[in-house]
């Protein structure tokens, strides 16, 4: 496996001077690859390491010239390849022939910035909706989205028959299924799915324009609203991405609180789904049960943050709220609580009859698409991939605390499920874990308003995956430009592969096992 | 005077008051035991316990707005829940509650025949509700509803004939009034029955009809007010009716120790004993499984339930030629 300063030897020995490596910038180097290097480079990278894959893409608009960067991930470091094209002719080899998992990536830059990427052409909006105009790209710098005329709505698209026996059966926008609005364009034949195309961006907010025209405090709360389940994920994402640049000496002891709220967060979203998956499969007991047990949880969240959704614990420079000692014995016990119920539920999700019938063997994601499509979170755990940001790229205290990797070989939806059954497991050691070596001293330490020169990223374990922010300064109190990408955006392109050659009848429970949250993905 | 008697066994004991009442009873039953096994809470208002509730939601639905979509076709979109619901009443006017069927006395022999196939027409009814409401959820809804009694009634019709033959008769009067109740001589037809009751009435692991994340509201999802009162009420009944059926065919009807002179009072309630021990199965099975999928719905039909149903037809008749007559046991 390749490491650190292997792979960056590597490329230096195979590119030389056609390339510039910027240690320490975005990740642990950046390397600066432009006139159609940006591809091979990636290659070279897949070559090295199989766990390379592509976190995320974020588009730049740097006044004459637009800057395509990709984040990649591979076994431990952390890289940005950065790409820049001419605004007048914003043309970009596509990378999708070499990493299918950047299809959507690409897509995305495309409908926010202009960048044509050639060999990945779509047709229409990806996530604008369709009554916005061509040619205008939001996320650029020249563009203000209140002075935008939309063009009239376009006819709906109606279910068609294809050729022959096939059929296109349009799921969504608006489905009685579907919790969130998302369109999947789905071709069967029969009763057996051929093709999946999604339509994402119906409730596109524009969350990254409007960082630009906030301060860094106003923007922690409102990159929080992203995600309403997630959302201590979301504001670390962004106070450590700003840290990363600000560098504040952020005291022990709100290390540990952010893990706890972390921590905390990823039980109540487990649960949940958890339990929604009972009732996608209509399992009533099992949804009553588990969402009774994600209560006490979420009286907790109240407890040590003051709310029981939106804590806004997390802020620039530590936390803004302490545990008491008074509060610890509480929270202890009501974690112990839920102890004693896992082997009930951890049994029923191993071996109830009707449960394996309904998710063994379905929605299978083999190891090697798991990695080709870059997924994320339990999904790839699910499918023996072990990527778990915690451990690979320990942040705040999970340095310090012993926790297992939870790893499923067979890739289905059973197996996605008892990833995160074992990981409620494994949330409640990390919790018992820091709440026993809780440091003391200060929670927070006070930082400047304003943030230097600079760009970092800031990758973490959200419940559902991945969650990566990028976060560039300009030298002033506003962010020049963030990049949100959420878990279920990189788990998507897992869905589309492994609904194809499956009865129609398993949409339901392979979709519920990616724990989806399209109103993230939409921003 | 015999005229008048026979008015109030139809309209009040044990006919059609008795049944409406019993059902909407027999609804809570199932809501509390529901309640109780997943740790929900329900309203306690109507009446002690909520005991009111079901016969308060009936009430709900019949004053509320009744929408006829476009398109529907008219005339079997308004009467098929009614003529559903009537139907399923009257089956269950053929089994002896207080010992006697409601309309002669002893029935007549092949009625065992006539109220399965009543249940078939109500099942058939139900699925041309559904047919007749011009939306696609209430198409797909109702072609799941027949696609599964058609399959699933070929073994309930078999295992339905288990009981007939141990007692050598198709009344259902003299097969509840067996000395030996099948149970006791089959006791595996009545698992066997008892599973494929719980796919005759579309509840889980069986509930594929009823999918909300599949099918919405199944047939369902275009009524209304009176006429989903209506639905409902017939869903209701056809789980009485099939828990009836099982307290006639192999718990010995309204059979029990008997003190003389008090006939009439204790043959209703241990009908009504046995009727809601049934329904407490039913229920519980439902509440510990999830749904299985359509395809697997039926594989188990074919597959499995209709294979075994034969096998428990020919080991009763065997049985019967070759143990039980010799014996004298059960006739």
């Amino acid at each position: 496996m390749a490491s650190n300063i292997d792979m960056i030897s590597l490329l230096q020995s195979k590119f030389g001077e056609k390339i510039q490596i910027q240690p320490g910038v975005s990740g642990t180097a950046s390397i600066v690859a432009n006139n159609g290097l940006h591809h091979d480079v990636l290659a070279e990278m897949i070559a090295a390491d199989e766990k390379t894959g592509i976190v995320a893409m974020t588009g730049l608009d740097f006044g004459q010239t637009l800057g395509v960067y990709y984040h990649v991930r591979t076994a431990k470091p952390f890289f940005t390849i950065k790409a820049e094209v001419p605004k007048a002719d914003p043309k970009i080899r596509s990378v999708v022939d070499i990493h299918p998992g950047a299809r959507f990536h690409e897509l995305e830059v495309t409908d926010l910035f202009g960048v044509v990427f050639v060999g990945n052409e779509y047709d229409g909006h990806f996530v604008l909706s369709e009554n916005w105009p061509d040619g205008v790209y939001p996320l650029r710098k020249d563009v203000d989205p209140t002075k935008v005329k939309l063009v009239p709505t376009p006819e709906r698209e109606a279910n068609l028959p294809a050729e022959g026996r096939q059929v296109k059966i349009i799921i969504g926008p608006q489905h009685p299924a579907l919790l969130e609005p998302e369109k999947f364009s789905v071709t069967v034949d029969g009763e057996t799915v051929t093709k999946v195309e999604p339509r994402i961006g119906y409730v596109h907010r524009g969350i990254e324009k409007s960082t630009e025209s906030r301060t860094y405090l106003q923007d922690i709360y409102l990159v929080e609203r992203v995600c309403g389940i997630c959302n201590p994920a979301h504001a670390y994402g962004f106070v450590g991405a700003v840290e990363k640049i600000l560098k504040p000496d952020v005291p022990e002891r709100a290390r540990y609180l952010r893990v706890i709220a972390l921590e905390l967060n990823r039980l109540h979203s487990h649960l949940l789904v958890l339990g929604h998956a009972g009732l996608e499969i209509g399992y009533e007991t099992v949804f009553q049960y588990f969402w009774r047990d994600r209560e006490p949880i979420m009286d907790l969240i109240e407890l040590t943050s003051g709310n029981r959704v939106y804590g806004s614990l997390i802020t620039v420079g530590g936390v803004r709220r302490d545990i008491t000692a008074e509060q610890i014995p509480k929270i202890k016990s009501v974690l112990n609580d839920l102890r004693g119920k896992i082997p009930f539920y951890r049994k029923i999700y191993l071996d109830e009859p009707t449960i394996r019938l309904r998710m063994k063997e379905v929605g299978i994601l083999s190891r090697e698409d798991a990695l080709k499509l870059s997924v994320v979170g339990p999904i790839a755990r699910g499918s023996g991939v072990d990527i778990d940001v915690r451990k690979d790229i320990p942040y705040e205290a999970y340095g310090e605390i012993p926790f297992k990797e939870i790893v499923y070989p067979d890739g289905d939806v059973w197996a996605r499920m008892n990833v995160r059954m074992d990981e409620v497991e494994e949330s409640l050691n990390i919790l018992d874990y820091a709440l026993d070596h809780l440091p003391s001293g200060p929670i927070r330490v006070d930082v400047a308003r304003s943030v230097p020169v600079g760009e970092a990223v800031c990758s973490l374990e959200a419940p559902r995956g991945e969650l990566f922010y990028f976060v560039k300064s300009n030298g002033t109190d506003m962010p020049e430009r963030v990049k949100i990408r959420t878990p279920t955006f990189a788990n998507i392109p897992s869905f589309l592969k492994t609904a194809i050659g499956e009865s129609i009848a398993d949409i339901p429970s392979n979709f519920v096992s990616l724990d989806p949250c399209f109103s993230c993905t939409d921003r | 005077m015999i005229d008048l008697i026979l008015i109030f066994r139809i309209l009040v004991f044990p006919g059609f008051t008795f049944i409406l009442f019993l059902t909407l009873f027999c609804d809570w039953v199932e809501r509390k035991l529901e309640a109780r096994i997943q740790n929900r809470v329900g309203p306690m208002v109507a009446g002690p316990g909520g005991i009111l509730q079901p016969l308060a939601d009936f009430i709900k639905l019949l004053t509320k707005e009744d929408i006829e979509p476009r398109g529907v076709k008219k005339a079997v979109f308004r009467f098929a829940p009614m003529v559903a619901f009537s139907i399923m009443v009257f089956a269950m006017c053929f089994l002896p509650i207080d010992g006697a069927s409601v309309l002669s006395s002893g029935g007549f022999s092949g009625d065992l025949i006539v109220i399965l196939a009543f249940a078939t027409i109500a099942n058939f009814l139900l699925f041309m509700a559904g047919w007749a409401s011009a939306n696609p959820y209430g198409t797909i809804g109702s072609a799941r509803v027949l696609t599964q009694f058609l399959g699933y009634d070929i073994p309930l019709y078999l295992l339905a004939l288990t009981p007939a033959f141990l007692v050598g008769s198709l009344s259902v009067f003299e097969i509840a009034g067996a000395a030996w109740p099948a149970i006791i001589l089959a006791p595996w037809a009545f698992v066997l029955f008892i599973i494929t009751l719980q796919a005759e009435l579309e509840k889980d692991p069986f509930d594929v009809p009823h999918s909300e994340s599949e099918v919405v509201g199944g047939l369902e999802t275009e009524y209304t007010g009176a006429k989903l009162a209506f639905l409902h009420l017939t869903r209701d009944v056809q789980v009485v009716f099939g828990s009836a059926l099982v307290v006639t065919l192999f718990l010995g009807g309204a059979n029990g120790p008997m003190i003389a002179g008090l006939e009439w009072l204790l043959q209703p309630i241990y009908f009504v004993i046995k009727l809601l021990i049934v329904v407490v199965i039913s229920e519980y099975i439902t509440t510990v499984v999830a749904r299985l999928r359509i395809d697997q719905v039926l594989t188990g039909n074919w597959k499995i339930l209709l294979p075994a149903a034969i096998i428990s037809l020919m080991i009763t008749v065997a049985l019967v030629t070759w143990v039980y007559n010799p014996l004298s046991i059960g006739v």
